[in-house]
Formats: structure tokens, C-alpha cells, sequence
């Protein structure tokens, strides 16, 4: 069941992959998000060249009661084009940075996508039906003399193949002039924010043409500027609670209700530096690329370089438990600075019962911590263990020394392979993790 | 490098190849993934004697900034300008593109600052002797000191060949690590630097004037290099070029005879860069930088403009550069 047992007490198999196999990754197609939605059903990716890819859960079946239903691609659409900013001269890259499901409240879906500039509402609906016998036509299609129309037909709906349209229903655009690198939908499930680096506007859903701006941390000189913000998230209970995470590491409550404008914050979260880890790219690593709030509301969880930490938002010292990612690093955030490497973006999932935590790192690996008995475990998104059912072999990186057998060493990681997206499925044992242009599936062993 | 057949760490089958020096010793699967079969950090500090480009300099970073992950030889401040100048090539590279990154940028300039902090900090509480073994005057300057800096390099690159050889000791004269290392990455990159200042200014003046309500994402803004006439001041937030700003007396240019200073060097090597010579690192990159640096008058097109366009006067450049080439 959905959330029983630890990171470690579950056993991992592989369940499908989605993408070209070959090694030359097209740009394009390069994920750039992946989103469960609220009954996990559906699963969203974005990807580099705009594109939108859906898969739906095939509905359990009944002679195969040992296996969850797969996904299968349910419906692609472009969501955002490339595009030419005249005034500065600047090509705005369509890719895309999130992507937000909305509760279902009909038969259709909604969801927000965005890339750095422009929002969008897409509206995803099923046609599985359609009316036939108008006789308002002729064979050929032209439209009869309404003279010669002499009786009163009325359509019946007949079945067809099921088509699923995507179409775009709400456009927000022009309302950031930095890049927009979150958006997160308010539980009031009317308004949403979206966060820039150094901007957070608020929207209402049904309103295109104004936004309301909420945090501005843009100084009036910007030789001054020495934080800007990474991450941006609604609480999923109080709807006027919302946190932003920063380039320097802190993290930063707001309430709405205080003011108009939240730039001050009603809490701050930062923990006091270490000094015997102490480097040239303390700051660097510090610096928080992704922010969750856990299903309950009581917890946070945040990810820098190299680690996860989980705070209570009753405490804002220090956070409650931290875990090391890879540690290992430690030793070349000279090499990984020289190769860019140290700015990737990673980002971190909850499982449905808030009980594991999941973030991916190097080498196409990925790592599942367990909060209440603590074990940690480092799995492997690869096409080698592609049979479904068969089990993932946990893996282990040796930091130094000795390497025994089945271990990999740091020097032979390949920093190209990188899993920067991960989710977990709201209710069940079911993850997504997204390597540089393919998508894993893996769930756990049902016996 | 030799081809040597053995097991390989990543449990791939193995052609193995193997650096002399070192004996370091990788798959060529991942060697070839690294594409760094050239930047092996050991077979950096032998020096290839090449005329260094930009892009070799940013190769040769990558020998370097392994060197420093992996060794514990380089001195803390060999390191701390190690990692400067990567900072500052990087900030130069996105001052190229339309649009940089505005989180990348901000980051790397804290860093920039931070290091900044700590030297003026050093500097200020005591005469840097940065030079041991060569004799230099001490230069009082937080910055660029390529000649104390390739003296702690080559230092570091004799320490670094004893513990892989261990065929020399490691009071090695610094003489002889001079002659080890042909070319100087340190004065390579100030002229290099130096050279996109002057692409800079060229093709300046739309993106370094910033009208004040105008939100640009370009960060650079706030690293535009500023050139002042006090070159103790760095002006903390603005001067990630501060580095350059050397702030030492000036005129040993025209104090030196000519003939003293080229007396034993092979000019041959000479190009049109600002590139100078490894077996006189210590007064001509300063003072030629500072010389160079000094024609710059500043200017300021607007109260909350953040890039001073610097101009050069060409005449002045060329009569140093007469100096230089020892025409």
C-alpha cells in the first residue's frame, strides 16, 4: 500500500521507459519537468522544445492483479514556441520550466505550464463521442439551400475513437522580466503564484491582464544585487502562507495577510554555516535550487548541492534532518565548478505519505531517504535493467580508498547524466525520474 | 600517456591508458566522456611550451582546478587566485552572451567578492611576501600578481613533480621551475582579459548604458569593471575587476633600463598580445597592466549606470607595446 514501509523496505523494479534509445540526445527533447497529477493517474512532462507529453495510468487489470497499470502517452501538445523579444533583442527560450496539474473539478483537466516568460492554462479534454446525421449538408460539404431543408433532424451522438485535445485557455504573459523559475498553485485553487529571481507575482486564474506582485527583492542599484530567489511555493493548507527560497540558502515565509507587498518575511529559515567545511564555494552550494512543502503542511524540504534538508516550520535555526546526497563531491567542487556542474538545478519529491524523500544526482543515480528508520538507499536509471519486475540493485559510489566490487568510483561518474527531475505518485509506490531525454518508471514489488 | 591493459575502477573492459607521470590511471570510456585526455592535470604541470589562446587557458583551468581538487600542495592562496581567476573568466565569457545567466552571475561575483574581501583583509594587516625564493619587492596588491603567483605555481609545480617522481627534492631553485614551464598562464590570462576589454569597448556603448527604470536581466551590470585613479579602493560590490586595479608605484617602467630588462629573454616567442615572458614574471604584467590600465579614464554616463566604458588611447598602447616587443 501506498506509503507502508520505508525507502528500504520496498524493493524497487523497473517498470517502463519512455524516449529514443539512442545516445544522441536531440536538444528538443531534452525533460525539462515531470508532474503527477492529483490522483496520480496522469503524468505530466515538459521538455526543451516546448512540448508537453501526458501519459495515463491504464486502468488496473483484473488478470494481471500483481502489477499496477502502465502509462501510456495519453496526449502531446506544444505548449510554447520560441519566441523573438524585439525591444531587447533576446530570444526567449521555450522551454519548459514547470508544469502545475489543478485539481480535477470535471470531466476535463487543467494545467499550468511555463516557460521564462509566459504562463499558460491548458485544457485537456476527451472526445469519445460525436454527432452525426445533420442534414444541413450536402455530400460534398457545402451548407443545402435551407429551401430544400424540409425535415427536422436531430443529431445523435455516436462513439468514436477517443481523441484527446489539449487547447489553451488562459495566456499570462508579460508580467516578469527575469526568468520565471517556479510556479505553484494556491489552495484556494483560484489564485496562483509564479516567481521570477527576483520577482513573485500573484494571479488569479481567470485574470489575464494583471498580476499582483508580492515579493520584490530587486535593489534600486543592481550592483547591489547579491541574492536573487530560486524556488517559490504555496503552503497546501493556509492559502495566504507561501515560501521563496534564495540563492544564499534561506528560505523565507510570508503571509499575504500581513501586507500587500511580503518583502518582509514572517519567518526565516537559514542555518548557521559550518566552518570546518568552509570553502571558496560555500556560497555556491549553499545556494537552494528546489523547495517542497510535504503533503501534510507541517514540513519543508529544500535542496542544495549537496544535500536535502527537511525543516519544521515551527523551527527556523536549523533544520530537523538533513541528508547527504553525495557527499563525495565535496572533494572536486573545484572541477565541478570549472565544468559548470555545480549550478545544476536539482529538485526533490515527498512521497505520498511524507515518510521518504527522493532527489536525483550523477551518473543517471538517484537517492530515496528514509525519514523514520533513517536508511538511505542509491538506485540507477538505466536501460540495463530494463525487464519489468526485475528488481533495482541498490548502487554505492566509493568516496576513496579501497573500491570493493560493484562499487563506482567518483572519478568514473559521468557528470553528463545527470537526473535533475524526479516525482513520486501521490498515493502509491509509483516514480518517475527523468534522465537527460528519457523517462523511468519504476514501482515497487507487489507479492 | 602510454596504453597499458589492465582493470579499470569503473568495471568497464579496459583499454587503459595510463599517464607517465603519475600513473593515474582511468577507462578510456570515461577518458573519452571527460574529453580531457589532454588535461590531465600532471601532463599540464610539464608544460607543452604552446602559445596558450583563451580556450587552451580555459583547458589548462580544467587541468588546474583538478589539480587543486586532488592535490594538497597548492598553497592556500595559490588556490584562492586559482579559483579568481576561473571566476573572472567565467563572468567574461557571460559578458559575451545576450543574456546571461542572472543566478550564476550573482553567484560567482559573491564569490568573487568574498575572495576579494579576504585578500584586501590579508594585505591590509601585513606586506605580502608573495614572492619567496625569487627576491621581488613586496607589491602590497590584492590582486592579479602574476609574478608571485607564478612563483607559488611553479613552487607548486615542483612540489607536485616530487610527489609524483620522486626524483627531486623540494627545495628545487624556483630557477629551474621557471625554465619548466614555458608560458605564463597567469600573465596569458590578464592579457587574454585584457584583449576582450578591448572587444568589449568596441562594440560597447548599447549595452553598457542602462537607463535607470530600465529592468535589464543582464547582470553584468554589476560587474562592470571600473577603473579608478585610487587603486587601494576597491569599491567592494562593483570591482569584481578589482583585481585588476594593482595598486602599487608605477614607474619602475621608466626607472629600468631597457636593455637591463631584456637582457635574457628569448623574444621570439612574442606575439601581439600583452603575453610576457615567464623569466621576467615580475615587474612588466603589473606594470605594463598598470601602464595600460592607467590610460583608461572613466566614464560615467549616468548616476545609476553599472558598466563604465573604458577607452582606450590606441597611441599609448602602441608605444608600450614598441616597449614590450623590444623593438
Amino acid at each position: 500500500m501506498a506509503g507502508a514501509g520505508g525507502g528500504n523496505d520496498i524493493q524497487w523494479c523497473f517498470s517502463q521507459v519512455k524516449g529514443a534509445v539512442d545516445d544522441d540526445v536531440a536538444e528538443a527533447d531534452i525533460i525539462s519537468t515531470v508532474e503527477f497529477n492529483h490522483s496520480g493517474e496522469l503524468l505530466a512532462t515538459g521538455d526543451k522544445g516546448g512540448r508537453v507529453v501526458i501519459f495515463q495510468q491504464e486502468q488496473e487489470n483484473k488478470t494481471q492483479a500483481h502489477s499496477r497499470g502502465e502509462y501510456n502517452v495519453y496526449s502531446t501538445f506544444q505548449s510554447h514556441e520560441p519566441e523573438f523579444d524585439y525591444l531587447k533583442s533576446l530570444e526567449i527560450e521555450e522551454k519548459i520550466n514547470k508544469i502545475r496539474w489543478l485539481p480535477q473539478k470535471n470531466a476535463a483537466q487543467f494545467l499550468l505550464s511555463t516557460n521564462d516568460k509566459t504562463i499558460k492554462l491548458w485544457k485537456i479534454s476527451e472526445r469519445d463521442k460525436r454527432p452525426e446525421g445533420y442534414n444541413l449538408k450536402e455530400e460534398d460539404g457545402r451548407y443545402r439551400d435551407p429551401t430544400t431543408v424540409t425535415t427536422l433532424r436531430v443529431p445523435v451522438f455516436r462513439p468514436m475513437d477517443l481523441m484527446v485535445e489539449a487547447s489553451p485557455r488562459r495566456i499570462f504573459a508579460n508580467a516578469h522580466t527575469y526568468h520565471i523559475n517556479s510556479i505553484s498553485i494556491n489552495s484556494d485553487y483560484e489564485t496562483y503564484l509564479s516567481a521570477d529571481d527576483l520577482r513573485i507575482n500573484l494571479w488569479h486564474l481567470e485574470i489575464t491582464d494583471r498580476s499582483f506582485n508580492i515579493v520584490d527583492i530587486k535593489p534600486a542599484n543592481m550592483e547591489e544585487l547579491t541574492e536573487v530567489i530560486t524556488a517559490a511555493e504555496f503552503h497546501p493548507n493556509s492559502c495566504n502562507t507561501f515560501v521563496y527560497s534564495s540563492s544564499k540558502g534561506t528560505i523565507r515565509l510570508c503571509d499575504m495577510r500581513a501586507s500587500a507587498l511580503c518583502d518582509r518575511h514572517s519567518k526565516l529559515f537559514e542555518e548557521p554555516e559550518d566552518p570546518s567545511n568552509r570553502s571558496f564555494f560555500s556560497e555556491i552550494i549553499s545556494s537552494i535550487s528546489d523547495v517542497k512543502f510535504s503533503h501534510s503542511g507541517r514540513y519543508m524540504m529544500t535542496r542544495d548541492y549537496l544535500s536535502v534538508k527537511i525543516w519544521d516550520l515551527n523551527m527556523e535555526n536549523r533544520p530537523v534532518e538533513t541528508y547527504q546526497v553525495h557527499e563525495y563531491l565535496r572533494s572536486k567542487l573545484c572541477s565541478l565548478y570549472e565544468n559548470d556542474c555545480i549550478f545544476d538545478k536539482f529538485e526533490c519529491c515527498w512521497n505520498g505519505s511524507d515518510s521518504v524523500v527522493m532527489t536525483g544526482s550523477y551518473n543517471n543515480f538517484f537517492r530515496m531517504f528514509d525519514r523514520n528508520t533513517k536508511r538511505d538507499i542509491t538506485l540507477e536509471a538505466s536501460r540495463e535493467n530494463n525487464k519489468p519486475r526485475t528488481v533495482l540493485k541498490p548502487r554505492k559510489v566509493c568516496a576513496s580508498g579501497k573500491r570493493k566490487k560493484d562499487e563506482i568510483s567518483v572519478d568514473s561518474l559521468d557528470f553528463n547524466k545527470k537526473i535533475l527531475h524526479t516525482a513520486w505518485h501521490p498515493k502509491e509506490n509509483i516514480i518517475a525520474v527523468a534522465t537527460t531525454n528519457n523517462l523511468y518508471i519504476f514501482q515497487d514489488k507487489m507479492n | 600517456m602510454q596504453y597499458v591493459g589492465s582493470y579499470c575502477s569503473c568495471d568497464s573492459w579496459f583499454s587503459q591508458w595510463c599517464c607517465n607521470i603519475c600513473c593515474m590511471d582511468s577507462c578510456s570510456v570515461a577518458w573519452e566522456k571527460r574529453k580531457d585526455y589532454a588535461k590531465h592535470s600532471c601532463w599540464f604541470m610539464l608544460g607543452r611550451g604552446l602559445k596558450r589562446k583563451l580556450s587552451d587557458y580555459e583547458e589548462n583551468m580544467a587541468g588546474l582546478s583538478s589539480a587543486f581538487d586532488s592535490s594538497r600542495n597548492l598553497t592556500y592562496p595559490l588556490k584562492r587566485q586559482l579559483v579568481l581567476n576561473m571566476c573572472l573568466t567565467k563572468l567574461q565569457t557571460y559578458r559575451m552572451l545576450v543574456e546571461p545567466d542572472l543566478h550564476r552571475s550573482v553567484l560567482i561575483a559573491n564569490t568573487v567578492r568574498q575572495i576579494q574581501e579576504e585578500m584586501r583583509q590579508e594585505t591590509s594587516q601585513q606586506p605580502v611576501n608573495v614572492c619567496n625564493g625569487i627576491g621581488l619587492h613586496s607589491q602590497n596588491y590584492p590582486g592579479v600578481d602574476s609574478a608571485g603567483i607564478s612563483a607559488q605555481l611553479l613552487s607548486g609545480v615542483n612540489q607536485q613533480e616530487s610527489n609524483c617522481c620522486d626524483s627531486r627534492s623540494a627545495e628545487e631553485p624556483i630557477e629551474n621551475g621557471l625554465l619548466m614551464v614555458s608560458d605564463d598562464d597567469m600573465s596569458s590570462a590578464i592579457s587574454s582579459i585584457l584583449k576582450d576589454l578591448d572587444f568589449m569597448e568596441d562594440i560597447s556603448p548599447p549595452t553598457c548604458l542602462v537607463p535607470a527604470g530600465d529592468d535589464q536581466p543582464k547582470s553584468p551590470e554589476n560587474v562592470g569593471l571600473k577603473l579608478e585613479d585610487d587603486r587601494q579602493e576597491l569599491k567592494g560590490a562593483e570591482c569584481v575587476f578589482g583585481s585588476f586595479e594593482i595598486s602599487n608605484s608605477t614607474s619602475y617602467l621608466k626607472d629600468l633600463a631597457i636593455d637591463d630588462i631584456f637582457e635574457d629573454i628569448d623574444t621570439s616567442m612574442y606575439d601581439s598580445d600583452f603575453c610576457c615572458p615567464p623569466l621576467m614574471p615580475s615587474r612588466l604584467p603589473p606594470a605594463t597592466t598598470e601602464e595600460t590600465l592607467k590610460t583608461f579614464p572613466t566614464c560615467n554616463s549616468s548616476p545609476t549606470n553599472n558598466i563604465q566604458i573604458c577607452r582606450t588611447d590606441l597611441s599609448e598602447l602602441d608605444h608600450i607595446m614598441e616597449i614590450l616587443v623590444g623593438s
